[in-house]
């Protein structure tokens, strides 16, 4: 018994929680050492034609380089890392057309092994994507009617119809060369060891075509590690860097003077609010979907997140050129919320059902919601869900009508949010990717005008008119964009959060 | 011949799990496909996958694709990895059976002292903290139980790791203890009770008076008479957990970040990931088959009387 008190009391003991290591403040990187990072989720493939969660993308792209990537982001500015540049391609052009898409591969390039990389490296790659009955990007490759090589170094993408996001969908890991029945890398890293559900080492690839940016000698990613737990591991050195902390562990940590300096935020590539389908009554009737965007308290949603998001006035995030910065979100409103629903016809309010994904966060949200929407006399009944059968559920017209909408970039163009979840042409009774059944000719004209238009001022333009139409509009209830937030240990240096790729390491390196 | 009896109905419960785990997971109103393809998929390419997976015949001929192939010996690939089941069982077993004999011999070797102790010092300060451990083992749900462990001895301490699952032999232990006490947890103040209540039946019977009239030592007539006769029940128990944690221990694994069964098979229900799903319940049933055959087996070792009968 008194082992028991004891225990207790030295566990009640304060104890240093600052950082416990300091940079030793190196003026020019390092190499060397090993960075060590945890995720809550698994690596569930490594098959770049396969792949299509983040956490696998972690270990997909350090494996794996394309002919073009993003810049590399740079901490504190919210616009950098979405520049697409060159990578395994040394420069390409774009027909006037924007139908011919012609690279030509950087001089040297070699896979892991040594093999030279070469034009039909690539062919093999796509066409093997286009071949797999279950891979999810063969779908990315829609508009290309052609690719050949008119010599060994040459690529040539021949579009059916011109896509402006092209260039940006050829950032995509699954566009990266391989050779068949090899397992051979072409990014700054080749896999050690991979210990399934558990951790996954990638060792510096030296044969990278830019090796000499790469420091570090391993990358090594331990998977299924519950967020709160990452943090223990982390405050006890045993890993380098913590993303996405628990609410507690969160306000702990941007509360300590001595930790600030090396929490980050960015706001990624992402959009969250409340998707109706506008097909089905009441949300056929635009009044009332702008009054359950008045009645929604986005910035309790915020303060619910910790703060680590932004309020939002449509689907595209910060950042993404063509997004309208001037238009400003919906107020908080509710006496304007049951002015617009008794205009619509129900004085006496609503009963909905609203279905979301069965995670703790969704669910503390959708209580919120719920709470705003009782105000107005909206009484919601929330259905969580597993992913599946919510993305089944979502997808059918005559499915649930009202429930969380989530998007997540796979590149950093409005192709991917706009086209995708708005054009009449993504609608489809089962399986609709435009999930709230929107049609209107006019976006219609717009999303296509906007694809095929070369100059980026005007493409910018038409999209912030697509914004301005889809806020008045309202699909959805636009509510936030979030942060990702990750702590690193003060010696790991060189990293910042990528608007796209999130945790990519590779550039970074340990100043100890 | 009571072996083959056995056997068969081993076979029969097996089928019998597999068949109702399959009627469960295709009632989920999900569609696999469109899971596995994302939010960029066109009709035509979830066809394709429907295609590819069977997922777009009947009831019947669902089941056909899926549990037949297990007859034959082929438990498929993974919807979500596309990598064969048989190798992610293979990879996530061991762990799982690490864990689940760490488990039951911490609950054999901790559970049984606990219980005798109790039941021979009935009544005085040892029956009742006894008693307290139990209480407090048994009604403490396993996360509190993980997470305070977890918190105390690795995070405040730095005893032990804090998640993971270790390279080494040493090491591999080291990562083991937290995990394997936590999950022993329930079963340690669970046996220390069924020992405790067995042995204080069994110290009132006449043969105990015998054995002490014969003259002797306190302890044979404990640990020679007594307790041999109070073990039949927890062979029953031990059986039993051994099979259940075999399938996996969810919450645990999932806290320690332990690579095991458990992990995968939640991971695979949410999916909808048949195969793996399947799969899975494959082996746990298997492993409650037969660790209900060594329980009869050793139940027959145990008591004497048992083994003449059919």
């Amino acid at each position: 018994m008194k082992a028991v008190v004891l225990i207790a009391l030295a566990a009640c003991n304060g104890m240093d929680r600052g950082p416990h290591e300091r940079a030793a403040g190196h003026a020019k990187p390092v190499d060397g050492g090993t960075l060590r990072y945890a995720t809550k989720d698994r690596v569930v493939s490594l098959d770049p034609a396969i792949a299509y969660d983040e956490t696998s993308s972690y270990a997909v792209h350090a494996l794996h380089d394309t002919l073009v990537d993003y810049a590399p982001a740079v901490r504190g500015d919210p616009h950098s890392g979405t520049d697409i540049v060159p990578h395994l391609a040394e420069r390409y052009e774009v027909s006037p057309d924007g139908l011919t898409y012609h690279f030509w591969l950087r001089p040297g390039i070699a896979f892991s092994d040594g093999t030279p990389i070469v034009a039909a490296d690539f062919v093999y790659a796509l066409d093997r994507v286009r071949a797999k009955p279950d891979s999810p990007y063969a779908q990315f490759l829609v508009d290309v009617a052609a690719i050949t090589t008119p010599v060994q170094n040459e690529l040539v993408f021949q579009l059916a119809r011109p896509n402006m996001a092209f260039l940006a969908i050829l950032t995509m890991s699954f566009t990266t060369p391989l050779r068949p029945n090899t397992e051979l890398a072409t990014g700054p890293f080749v896999l050690e060891r991979w210990d399934q559900g558990r951790r996954l080492i990638v060792k510096k690839n030296p044969r990278y075509w830019d090796a000499a940016s790469i420091h570090l000698d391993r990358l090594e990613l331990i998977e299924n590690v519950p967020r709160d737990v990452q943090f223990l591991m982390f405050e006890r050195g045993e890993l380098d860097a913590a993303e996405r902390l628990s609410a507690a562990d969160y306000l702990w940590i941007t509360e300590r003077q001595d930790w600030a300096p090396y929490v980050q935020h960015r706001t990624a590539m992402n959009a969250f609010g409340s998707r109706m389908n506008v097909t089905q009554p009441p949300f056929d009737d635009r009044r009332v979907r702008q009054a359950l965007n008045y009645a929604v308290d986005k910035d309790h949603e915020v303060k619910l997140l910790e703060g680590a998001a932004v309020i939002s006035h449509g689907i595209l995030p910060p950042g993404m050129f063509g997004r309208d910065d001037a238009l400003t979100p919906y107020p908080h409103d509710p006496a304007k919320a049951r002015a617009l629903l008794a205009e619509a016809g129900h004085p006496n309010g609503l009963d909905l059902e609203y279905v979301v994904l069965a995670d703790e966060e969704a669910m503390r949200l959708a209580e919120s919601v719920k709470s705003d929407l009782a105000e107005v006399g909206v009484r919601i009944r929330i259905t969580p869900m597993s992913f599946a059968a919510y993305a089944t559920a979502i997808g059918s017209k005559s499915g649930p009508a009202f429930s969380k909408g989530v998007q997540l970039a796979d590149f950093a163009d409005p192709v991917d949010f706009f086209d995708l979840r708005f054009a009449s042409s993504e609608i489809h009774d089962q399986s609709s990717n435009n999930d709230s059944f929107y049609a209107n000719p006019e976006l219609d004209r717009i999303l296509a005008a906007a694809r095929a238009e070369p100059d980026r001022n005007e493409r910018a333009a038409l999209y912030q008119s697509a914004e301005r139409i889809l806020y008045a509009d309202a699909p959805w209830i636009w509510e936030y964009h979030q942060d990702v937030t990750e702590v690193t240990q003060p010696y790991v240096a060189g990293y910042a959060i990528h608007p796209i790729w999130l945790r990519d390491f590779s550039r970074s390196w340990l100043d100890r | 011949m009571m072996m083959v009896k056995r056997l068969g109905w081993t076979i029969v419960v097996v089928w019998f799990a597999i068949t109702a785990t399959f009627v469960m997971a295709t009632a989920i109103p999900a569609n696999p496909a469109r899971a596995l393809l994302g939010p960029h998929s066109t009709p035509e390419a979830i066809a394709k996958v429907e295609a590819h997976y069977c997922l777009d015949r009947g009831f019947l001929g669902r089941y056909a694709c899926f549990v037949g192939n297990i007859a034959k010996g082929d438990l498929g690939e993974s919807f979500r990895s596309k990598r064969p089941v048989s190798a992610i069982i293979v990879e996530h077993l061991w762990p799982t059976v690490q864990l689940a004999l760490a488990a039951i011999v911490l609950q054999l070797l901790v559970g049984i002292p606990l219980g005798v102790l109790a039941a021979i010092r009935r009544k005085r300060w040892q029956d009742h903290t006894a008693n307290l451990i139990s209480l407090l083992g048994q009604s403490a749900p396993a996360f509190v139980i993980a997470t305070l462990a977890m918190y105390v001895l690795a995070y405040r301490f730095g005893w032990f790791p804090i998640g993971g699952y270790g390279d080494t032999f040493g090491s591999r232990l080291h990562h083991l203890v937290l995990p394997a006490a936590t999950l022993a947890a329930a079963g340690i103040a669970y046996y220390a009770r069924i020992v405790r209540t067995e042995m204080i039946d069994v110290l009132g019977e006449d043969f105990i008076r015998t054995a002490r009239a014969k003259g002797l030592s306190e302890r044979d007539v404990v640990v020679k008479h007594a307790l041999r006769n109070a073990l039949g029940p927890l062979v029953t128990l031990v059986g039993l957990d051994l099979g259940v944690m075999l399938g996996g221990a969810v919450v645990i694994e999932f806290i320690f970040a332990w690579p095991g069964l458990g992990r995968e098979l939640l991971q695979a229900v949410l999916e909808v990931d048949l195969p793996l799903i399947l799969g899975v319940v494959l082996v746990a049933a298997i492993a409650i088959a037969i660790a209900n055959l060594l329980v009869d087996l050793v139940y027959r070792w145990l008591d004497p009387r048992l083994r003449d009968q059919p």
